[in-house]
């Protein structure tokens, strides 16, 4: 580069002078040994600038493509990874999604079998619950019978009593005695 | 009153074993009887037999004076005043029951506690005397009594044996078979 630019600064230099030369003095610039010394200079200085000014230049440049393209990569890899988070967390969010629908789905299974059993235990219970209070029904119906009856009974039996003790003179518990002696050979 | 009867089957014993040596197990029984009837039926005499603080030897005392005025024989006297001096008054008419109950056993017979509506007639006292006899298989003493409660006929017990042949059976029965049905 500093090669191209020398050769570059001695044509503007040389070439004008050169052209002014032959048209035939007496000109801005004349070619002799100034020229030379000029030329020298202008080398002396390009080489100077060269060194102090268009290196650090050029190297500050590269540096600034250099921190560009990093930072441009950085850019890039960074929108990468904010794609692959946010596919990761759509992806997530998916499968988030699908287990909540899961859960819904399987709580609603439960609830409807819940339902189904408390149901059937309902029934069952009250199919219990009618059965007994007709047993209950029944054996009340038995035991009101079996009162009345018993009631009945004894009302019978007292007035036959009371009937019997009224009525039996000596006769007849004699009588009565002559049975019951003639039972005992029943006893064995 | 298990352990009641159980002491007075044991002076019973006692009692029957030196009876039965004697050869008078029948006569004591009856001696023995009369001097408990006396016990029994006199207050006073009870009381002195029966209360704990009297001293022993005056209960023996006063249960061999009153047997020796009912005019029992030395046995009672001696036996009675035991009894006394033990503090078993209390239990005359437990050991009165189970000597009888010897002396039955001993000699093959058996009681019948009858309980009639009106007093049964000699006849009737026999006959059934006889047809127990008979269907048990032992000399039967009947021992009457008469319930005016019962309605009609009488109930007869012989051991754990009861015949009844009261109206009242009868309606007893009659009330359980229309109760059932």
């Amino acid at each position: 580069m500093i090669r191209v630019l020398a050769i570059a600064a001695l044509l503007l230099g040389v070439v004008p002078a050169a052209a002014l030369a032959s048209e035939g003095g007496g000109g801005l610039i004349n070619l002799d040994r100034s020229i030379v010394i000029q030329g020298i200079n202008f080398l002396l200085l390009l080489l100077i600038l060269g060194k102090l000014l268009y290196k650090p230049l050029l190297a500050k440049m590269e540096e600034r493509t250099q921190a560009i393209r990093k930072s441009l990569e950085e850019a890039q890899a960074a929108r990468a990874e904010a794609q692959r988070e946010r596919e990761e967390h759509a992806a997530k969010l998916q499968a988030a999604y699908a287990e909540a629908q899961a859960i819904r789905a399987t709580a609603l299974k439960e609830a409807a079998e819940e339902q189904r059993r408390l149901v059937e235990g309902a029934r069952a219970e009250a199919g219990r619950l009618v059965e007994s209070a007709r047993n209950e029904m029944a054996q009340e119906v038995t035991r009101a019978r079996q009162a009345l009856r018993q009631e009945v009974v004894d009302l019978a039996i007292s007035a036959a009593e009371r009937l019997i003790r009224k009525s039996l003179r000596d006769e007849d518990h004699r009588r009565i005695v002559q049975d019951a002696i003639g039972r005992v050979d029943k006893v064995n | 009153m298990r352990s009641h009867e159980r002491t007075a089957r044991r002076y019973a014993k006692a009692l029957w074993d030196v009876a039965r040596e004697a050869g008078a197990t029948e006569a004591i029984g009856r001696e023995l009887e009369q001097v408990a009837a006396v016990c029994a039926g006199d207050a006073a005499a009870h009381d002195v037999l029966t209360r704990p603080w009297i001293k022993p030897a005056d209960r023996r005392g006063v249960a061999m004076a009153i047997a020796q005025k009912v005019g029992a024989g030395k046995l009672v006297q001696d036996f009675l005043g035991l009894v006394a001096e033990r503090g078993r008054a209390d239990h005359l008419p437990e050991i009165v029951g189970a000597y009888r109950a010897l002396v039955d056993a001993e000699l093959g017979r058996a009681r019948a506690q009858v309980r009639s509506a009106v007093a049964l007639t000699d006849g009737e006292k026999r006959e059934l005397s006889g047809k127990l006899e008979h269907a048990l298989g032992k000399r039967i003493i009947l021992e009457e009594q008469v319930d005016a409660t019962l309605l009609g006929g009488f109930i007869a017990q012989v051991g754990s044996l009861i015949f009844d042949g009261s109206l009242d059976g009868q309606l007893a029965r009659m009330r359980q078979r229309l109760a059932r049905g």
